[in-house]
């Protein structure tokens, strides 16, 4: 970022100063690293011979000197912009982009948040049954209570209208095709218990063996071992939240559909 | 011979300082722009690489930033634990001890992710749980860090209520507490990280008043 300029900026003053003084076969601007790629061939053809002694140094040809103090500047004013440029490349390979541009590059996602359906973007807290425009929903309207997303593994389905408020506090939701193999649901697990911002749930009707699901995101996969599931959780986790520092405690810890109860009746206290 | 040299040099140097300039520029030729092209860019990909560690920045697998996700993780389950004795117990003590706790620590976790954050890296790191701390290989166990409750501890604590609730309460917290205080202590032995050890700091020292506090609740429960 900024060491690359103040760095160079010195040596540029220096290399400034021995050129201007119109010494080309100088020995002393050769000792510095930006002056020396400049200076060697100042001498030409012929300052090769003198460019290392001092001694009979007679054979100088001023006449084809150049002044090479612009081009000096010239060049370190390159270096430090291509030194910026560098940086940029540097800065997007190692992956310092937003959260957005790392989850976009997953092969396969799926980003509902750009297609702006209101329906998926909708935030508003509904009682009861809702349907959702995706199979498992990754947005929309949802109950004022939410599912417990603290590492929990529930092991039969969950309502959607919970998972989903789940979905907005910043949860990544692993579905998985009910009746899935045994190692598959454990290799899944593994990755889900004990870790918050996270659960699993199975879902009846999935189309694929897996699926992931934050706000707005959506990945489907075959396979436990995709190396995709952890990028995914890695990407989206917390990030995806629509409500910074909101929590996934205190939420709904049973299995089974939408309660049609009262607005904060269905928390945990209801202990079934 | 040199003297003169040096003046000829330098009487030269005045006059043609015009024509040259142009002429230059094609000598200059595109070998050395590209060599120049290449130097820059490496120059610039070191500075990124080493940026990081001069501007004291932690990098993803610090042990630093694998110390703050951990944390918000053991922090979360605290919290969990803490609301469900704010909202079902009916001691007073216990009451505004377990929102204390809640509301310290979820703000704790708050400040840890936008450390993360700062630091340009995510709340999930690519690293196992405690991978970042020495010795720590088979602490976890289901996923669940030193002194974390299990599934089926946190489905009773749902359940229970009076002087059950609190004596389960109280003694996960405790346990809670140890591990969490085991975990700020070996940061605090790794990292020259001020805020980190700000914060780790202060998780000893409070967690520990927690537990003499703890203890002093049971004892007063279980004899009264």
């Amino acid at each position: 970022m900024s060491t690359p300029g103040p760095e160079r900026v010195p040596s540029t003053v220096k290399v400034d100063k021995t050129s201007g003084q119109g010494k080309p076969p100088a020995a002393k601007s050769g000792a510095k690293p930006g002056g020396a790629k400049g200076a060697r061939p100042a001498g030409g053809p012929k300052g090769k011979g003198g460019g290392k002694g001092r001694k009979p140094v007679t054979p100088v040809k001023v006449s084809g000197g150049r002044n090479w103090g612009p081009i000096a500047v010239a060049g370190v004013v390159v270096l430090i912009a291509v030194g910026i440029i560098g940086y940029g490349v540097f800065a997007s390979i190692k992956g310092g982009g937003s959260w957005e541009d790392r989850a976009g590059g997953i092969e396969g996602i799926v980003n509902y948040r750009e297609q702006k359906n209101p329906q998926i973007d909708s935030q508003e807290h509904k009682q009861g049954p809702l349907t959702y425009v995706t199979n498992p929903p990754v947005g929309g309207a949802h109950n004022s209570t939410w599912q417990n997303c603290m590492g929990d593994v529930y092991p039969e389905p969950i309502a959607n209208e919970y998972a989903v408020h789940s979905l907005e506090h910043g949860a990544v939701w692993v579905t998985y095709k009910q009746g899935l193999a045994a190692d598959q649901v454990a290799k899944l697990q593994s990755k889900v218990e004990g870790k918050d911002f996270l659960m699993m749930s199975p879902v009846a009707n999935l189309d694929k063996n897996i699926s992931l699901q934050a706000w707005g995101y959506q990945l489907k996969v075959d396979n436990a071992d995709d190396d995709r599931i952890d990028q995914f959780i890695k990407d989206l986790r917390v990030n995806a939240t629509l409500e910074p520092n909101a929590g996934c405690s205190q939420g709904n810890t049973t299995t089974g559909p939408v309660q049609a109860a009262a607005p904060g009746a269905g928390m945990d206290q209801q202990g079934n | 011979m040199t003297v003169s040299t040096d003046s000829d040099a330098s009487a030269q140097a005045g006059a043609p300082a015009d024509g040259p300039a142009s002429s230059g520029a094609h000598r200059f030729g595109a070998g050395w722009i590209a060599l120049a092209l290449i130097v820059g860019i490496l120059l610039g990909a070191g500075a990124g690489f080493l940026g990081a560690r001069t501007m004291g920045v932690p990098g993803d697998t610090s042990a630093e930033a694998g110390f703050l996700r951990d944390m918000s993780t053991h922090h979360a389950q605290a919290v969990e634990m803490s609301m469900i004795a704010h909202a079902n117990s009916t001691d007073p003590q216990i009451v505004t001890f377990a929102g204390d706790i809640a509301l310290t620590q979820h703000g704790q976790i708050g400040t840890m992710h936008a450390w993360l954050r700062d630091w340009n890296l995510g709340p999930t790191g690519s690293e196992p749980a405690m991978a970042w701390m020495p010795d720590a290989q088979g602490s976890v166990r289901n996923g669940l860090m030193p002194g974390m409750a299990t599934p089926d501890q946190l489905a009773t604590l749902r359940k229970a209520t009076g002087k059950d609730l609190d004596v389960q309460f109280l003694t996960l917290m405790r346990q809670h507490h140890l591990g969490g205080i085991h975990m700020a202590q070996a940061i605090l032995d790794m990292t020259d990280n001020e805020d980190v050890r700000w914060l780790a700091g202060s998780m000893v020292r409070g967690q520990q008043s927690e537990i003499n506090l703890i203890d002093s609740i049971l004892k007063r429960i279980q004899t009264g």
